[in-house]
């Protein structure tokens, strides 16, 4: 679309629609998420798997904090929301925090209010529609974040949603966010198996990454990683968030780690 | 005075309140229903301050079955219960608090349990085998604290109820004549004459 | 009428070699009418901190609720355990929020805290209404039998006792304070935490 005079009026304000009936300000914010790392999630039958690229690398980030944890997520991508859902970020990452810290209080809330740990779509729910009213009012412009939420709750058992700036969300079986998301995609649906085992989910997540990310290495230094399962004996959701060192053994046993020569000491 | 009586047993809860509408000497009605279904399968004895009971009650009814159509299922007993006393509790430090004591009964259909709660207008909150409220249960407590059985049948359940209301009935001065007694288990709700 | 009497109940730490002790009754009442005797007022905040919250019983649902949520925030967002020393600066400070129309619970915290060393050190404290903290070495009391538990645990009390010495020693206190206060009683629950487990005990006593 040919972007006229009065456009650039009617784009700068995010509550009002353009002529043609878009919302420009939303649309942009998508534009900015599909530059951003990408964040893969995959819903098996015993569990859910997210995966994520990191964009903020190098030799001279202090990563020692990260080293012991990544269990409420140090990292940039991939969070803890509540001891059954864990949130991954693709977009403007000063935003996702700040969405991170009101998912976390809206699951405490609801834990508050009704002694339960808040169902995931719930959740999702709760959060979108606080996205939406960043697009109808105040004139504050969105958040320019997508949001994949995998989580378990014992209504629905294991569920993996997404939600974008506009506040719509849908659930998945797999799905994709971020840069070279159509190409993970398309790999997703073909691979994918509707009775697939979260250890057979690993393994195609992994394989999915490593074919649509960037880099010519796959390690911990560019890879966060974590999957939700069920305690067998406590029969409560169990959130694991990979350490860097993990993350690197998990892909030595799927034969897929590749090594830098630059980051080697 | 109003009265209140509840107990649970095997896989069932038993909730029992009296008909009587009164202001001040005379008996405004005779046939009040004071237990209210707020779902499929949870039941909710009020009594208290007039007004603030029915109006509380159906705030209460009306939001669970708000959440039940937003998410698609019935809140678990605990859960709404939680709920309950969460909004008593924030009603008590406000401009007007809610003055009404319920007795919560419920059937929790995954876990196939039934549960009790004894809710004042403070927001205390206990689960409970049995409880009452109102100047009937200085004597109702005692005797289900002897003749309780929670593992009992649902005559046998009936059965202690009707001690406690002929106790009642026997020793308290101005004693309710009629009760409306309500059950709750897997089938749901439905009202009983004993 | 005194609204912390209204309802009922006790609570007491104490401090051993290594490990420190938490007991509290289990009445729940309505002034003198009992309602429920398994009324929990000690709650695990972490494996290694319990919170005992006498008073109010609404404020104690009320409190032990928002401490989990505080707690939890903190957990999440800090990636690791909060200590006995920040969580009881937490609990004062959410009394003092209140100030002017505050929460009828006095608690007491017992736990182990870790030391830089990895190591671990008993604690205990205890707040009023409002959050003024109190750090004793010994024990703590609060609760309607409060002015009882003081007097038996100052006969009772020795330091560097052993969990089941300890275990003893808090026991025999509740039970025989609880006894000669008529809103506090009905059943008994202590644990005993050391570094390696808690170990919970519910105590047969007289339910009058």
């Amino acid at each position: 679309m040919l972007a006229t005079a009065n456009n650039s009026l009617i784009a700068g304000r995010t509550t009002i629609f353009s002529p043609e009936g878009r919302l420009y300000q939303i649309e942009y914010a998508m534009e900015a998420i599909s530059h951003a790392g990408t964040v893969l999630g995959v819903l098996a039958k015993d569990g859910v798997v997210l995966a994520a690229e990191k964009k903020v690398t190098g030799k001279l980030l202090d990563l020692t904090g990260a080293k012991e944890g990544g269990y409420g997520g140090s990292g940039e991508k991939i969070f803890l929301l509540n001891s059954n859902v864990i949130g991954g970020v693709a977009g403007l990452t000063a935003d996702a925090n700040s969405l991170i810290n009101h998912a976390r209080t809206i699951a405490q809330r609801h834990l508050l209010t009704y002694n339960e740990d808040i169902p995931v779509e719930i959740l999702t729910e709760r959060l979108c529609d606080m996205k939406q009213g960043y697009t109808q009012f105040g004139g504050l412009r969105p958040f320019g974040v997508s949001l994949l939420y995998a989580g378990y709750d014992p209504q629905y058992e294991f569920q993996l949603y997404h939600s974008d700036p506009s506040g719509n969300y849908s659930g998945w079986k797999a799905t994709c966010i971020g840069a070279n998301n159509g190409t993970a995609q398309s790999l997703l649906k073909q691979e994918y198996k509707d009775d697939i085992e979260v250890k057979d989910a690993i393994g195609l997540v992994l394989r999915v990454m490593s074919k649509t990310m960037d880099s010519t290495t796959l390690g911990s230094e560019k890879l966060e990683f974590a999957v939700l399962t069920l305690d067998p004996e406590t029969k409560k959701p169990k959130a694991k968030i990979y350490r860097p060192s993990e993350i690197d053994a998990l892909l030595q046993s799927e034969g897929l780690k590749k090594e830098d020569e630059e980051m080697k000491p | 005075m109003e009265t209140s009586f509840a107990l649970t047993g095997k896989g069932y809860v038993i909730i029992a309140s009296d008909t009587t509408a009164a202001r001040s000497i005379v008996k405004m009605k005779i046939d009040e229903d004071k237990v209210k279904a707020l779902g499929p399968h949870l039941l909710m004895a009020h009594s208290g301050e007039p007004g603030d009971t029915l109006q509380f009650a159906e705030y209460v009814e009306r939001n669970i079955r708000l959440y039940n159509i937003r998410h698609n299922y019935s809140l678990s007993p605990s859960a709404a219960a939680s709920w309950v006393r969460r909004s008593l509790a924030e009603s008590l430090r406000s401009r007007h608090p809610y003055s009404v004591n319920l007795l919560l009964g419920g059937y929790d259909v995954p876990a196939k349990e039934p549960h009790l709660y004894w809710i004042d207008y403070l927001g205390t909150m206990s689960e409970v085998p049995f409880g009452a409220h109102g100047y009937g249960s200085y004597f109702a407590l005692s005797l289900l604290d002897r003749y309780h059985n929670p593992d009992a049948s649902l005559e046998e359940g009936i059965a202690t109820l009707k001690r406690c209301i002929d106790e009642v009935a026997k020793r308290l001065i101005v004693s309710p004549s009629k009760y409306t007694v309500k059950v709750v288990d897997k089938d749901g709700v439905r009202e009983i004459e004993v | 009428m005194s609204i912390m009497e209204y309802n009922g109940g006790s609570v007491i730490a104490m401090v051993g070699k290594e490990c420190v002790a938490i007991a509290s009754d289990l009445r729940l009442g309505n002034q003198a009418l009992g309602i429920s005797s398994n009324f929990q007022k000690i709650f695990p905040v972490t494996d290694r901190i319990y919170l005992g919250l006498p008073g109010l019983a609404t404020d104690v649902t009320t409190l032990q609720e928002l401490f989990r949520f505080r707690v939890n925030m903190y957990t999440i967002k800090e990636e690791r355990e909060i200590q006995p020393e920040t969580f009881a600066h937490l609990v004062s400070s959410t009394l003092y929020e209140r100030r002017f129309g505050p929460y009828f619970i006095e608690p007491v915290i017992a736990g182990l805290s870790q030391t830089p060393s990895g190591g671990f050190k008993p604690f205990i404290a205890a707040t009023d209404l409002i959050g003024c903290l109190n750090f004793a070495k010994d024990f703590v009391v609060a609760g309607t039998a409060s002015s009882k538990l003081f007097g038996v645990a100052e006969g009772l009390w020795e330091p560097d006792l052993e969990p089941e010495d300890l275990f003893e020693t808090i026991s025999q206190t509740l039970m025989n304070a609880v006894d000669r206060d008529a809103y506090s009683g009905w059943g008994c629950v202590v644990h005993v935490i050391t570094k390696d487990k808690i170990i919970t005990r519910t105590l047969k006593g007289r339910m009058d």
